[in-house]
């Protein structure tokens, strides 16, 4: 049995919300110079990540299936004068990076993790089994353009961010426990999405033999 | 970040390189060849001639069907037999690509026949589908460090009971979408990479490349140990310049190596600064060792360079001899380079060393179990 005890909990679901939207919503809470660099998804994934208050010692994983749509269709869409910036804003955990090299902020550990049907279970997992003290569980997507049109980007964007630790700390919100057993399953993304973002509990089998159990004090 | 726990063997292990499989591009690299080629940096749209090292008969386009997907099934056909997706045979699919360049000949010439594998999620899923893989297959992306990360997520797995034996595989084969990128940042031109030497201006090559390996707690030759990662998180395409981020991936690295005679197989990808860092924080970190690197010949393959050059460098331990720093040339970053190749059989183990964009950094050592 895996465990992870729930810190602190951070979920933004901008919905229909534009880009140019959301990058207004979200400037203020960055440097004035480093927001106007940061990529869209870079705002959304940061700012989540920003409420754990990552620190040097905490590992982080980073769940997201498409990552940089829209840094990856402008770097594209910018040949054959390929831009060195959008170049290196499109790899995949340019969001959370974006946020920590702003804060100048070094961790031991960033797991990036992508995938399908098994990524909520997958980077769950992930987190349960990193030796740090804390884990910074975070995670997003944003709704593609072009690339949507291809089914190669999210139909939607959102963000969150879990802290957690497999010590219960003085007020935790709630646990995360992956356990074994019999039976097949799958967890998207989103679905975990929606779940941290509804404060919900869950039980549900999110991958082959694996029971996941969300539970909120 | 450490790893405390026991010991991981590593059962089986492959790569493929466009200098052949892991004992020929091994031969290769002890003969000092080259598989760095100048080629068009846009491919079918021309562009400066840049070093790169394609597959033999693979073109920079993407193709339809992809090359690529030839070349990694031809790869995993060595994989042992097994329940590999299954609940106790996790996979740890890492790369830094997967299937980009479809996305890019998507967008550039129109042919939705691209989109089919042109995401992670998609490329992984019929990668699985061709290999007969299950479910359980993670895919990590962390740039030029994503093979570390398959690798300690693949121990993880092992040494929390949850596997009987876990497979890592990564793959990176180039398109003009990374060649024009590494091109923009202006670090590859037409200059060919020197790892390791000191010259008025840093060059990189790129490569193709894919390589395999199953990891299991009970069997197998050899032993994986010591793995760290770290993330300066300092700029996207530097490293700060005291060299702290190298040190700190390599203390935990030092500390498993302590009492063993190791040589350490650098990233080296030819540019000047890193180099430098590198070189130095390999001779504070293991005084004795010498520094050897392969970008030199085999291009930097990126994502999947952590597990080629692990392939390699298990190669150079069963030969008994170590391939030097090919297309290296005096005067070197430091007086523990080696240029040359040499006699490892007074060693007990290699290290292993990658880095990234982000500042970061992964390390390991091997050696027989």
């Amino acid at each position: 049995m895996l465990e992870l005890h729930i810190h602190s909990a951070f979920a933004d679901d901008p919905g229909e919300e534009a880009p140019a939207a959301t990058r207004e919503r979200l400037k203020g809470c960055f440097p004035a110079g480093a927001a106007r660099r940061m990529t869209t998804l870079g705002m959304l994934v940061g700012n989540a990540v920003a409420r754990a208050q990552p620190s040097p010692g905490d590992a982080i994983v980073y769940a997201s299936g498409y990552a940089e749509s829209r840094a990856l269709e402008d770097f594209i869409d910018s040949f054959p004068a390929a831009s060195p910036t959008l170049f290196q804003t499109s790899i995949q955990p340019s969001a959370v990076q974006q946020l920590m090299i702003g804060r100048q902020t070094p961790v031991d550990e960033l797991m990036p993790l992508s995938g399908g049907a098994l990524l909520a279970f997958q980077a769950l997992r992930a987190a349960a089994l990193s030796p740090a003290q804390r884990v910074i569980v975070c995670g997003g997507e944003e709704r593609g353009t072009w690339l949507l049109e291809h089914k190669l980007a999210s139909e939607r964007t959102y963000a969150f961010a879990l802290a957690a630790a497999k010590a219960p700390g003085a007020a935790p919100l709630g646990l995360v426990r992956l356990e074994p057993r019999d039976g097949g399953g799958e967890l998207g993304l989103s679905a975990l999405f929606d779940a941290l973002r509804d404060r919900r509990n869950l039980d549900c089998q999110a991958a082959a033999g694996w029971r996941l159990l969300i539970e909120w004090r | 970040m450490a790893e405390p726990a026991a010991p991981v063997r590593i059962v089986a292990y492959g790569c493929s390189t466009p200098l052949g499989d892991a004992a020929a591009t091994h031969a290769a690299l002890l003969r000092g060849d080259r598989a760095l080629r100048p080629v068009p940096v846009l491919g079918r749209e021309g562009g400066d001639p840049v070093p790169l090292a394609l597959m033999p008969g693979r073109l920079l386009d993407e193709e339809d069907p992809p090359a690529w997907m030839a070349a990694v099934k031809s790869l995993c056909a060595a994989v042992p037999a097994g329940d590999w997706g299954g609940p106790r045979r996790p996979v740890f699919l890492t790369g830094s690509n997967f299937g980009v360049g479809g996305v890019y000949a998507l967008r550039r010439f129109g042919s939705a026949a691209f989109a089919r594998w042109g995401a992670p999620p998609a490329c992984a899923e019929r990668l699985g589908a061709e290999l007969g893989w299950g479910p359980d297959v993670s895919v990590l992306s962390l740039a030029c460090v994503s093979a570390h990360l398959g690798l300690l997520q693949a121990s993880r797995v092992l040494q929390a009971g949850l596997a009987d034996e876990s497979l890592v595989v990564s793959f990176d084969f180039l398109s003009p979408f990374v060649a024009g990128g590494f091109h923009a940042l202006k670090i590859l031109n037409a200059e060919f990479p020197s790892p390791y030497s000191e010259r008025p201006t840093g060059a990189i090559g790129l490569g193709d490349g894919a390589a395999f390996a199953v990891l299991s707690l009970d069997r197998g030759e050899f032993a994986i140990e010591g793995q760290s990662l770290f993330n300066e998180m300092h700029h996207f395409t530097a490293n700060r310049q005291d060299g702290s981020g190298f040190a700190r991936c390599l203390e935990p690295t030092a500390r498993a190596a302590r009492g063993r005679r190791v040589w350490f197989k650098g990233h080296g990808t030819g540019t000047l600064e890193a180099g430098r860092l590198e070189v130095a924080s390999a001779a504070r970190a293991f005084p004795s060792a010498p520094v050897v690197g392969w970008k030199g010949s085999l291009g930097h393959t990126l994502g999947s360079c952590g597990l080629v050059e692990m392939a390699v460098a298990l190669e150079s331990i069963r030969s008994g001899r170590t391939p030097g720093t090919v297309a290296g040339a005096p005067p070197s970053m430091g007086a523990n380079v080696s240029m040359q190749g040499f006699d490892n059989r007074g060693y007990d183990a290699a290290v292993c060393a990658s880095n990234a964009f982000g500042g970061a950094h992964g390390a390991f050592m091997i050696g027989h179990a």
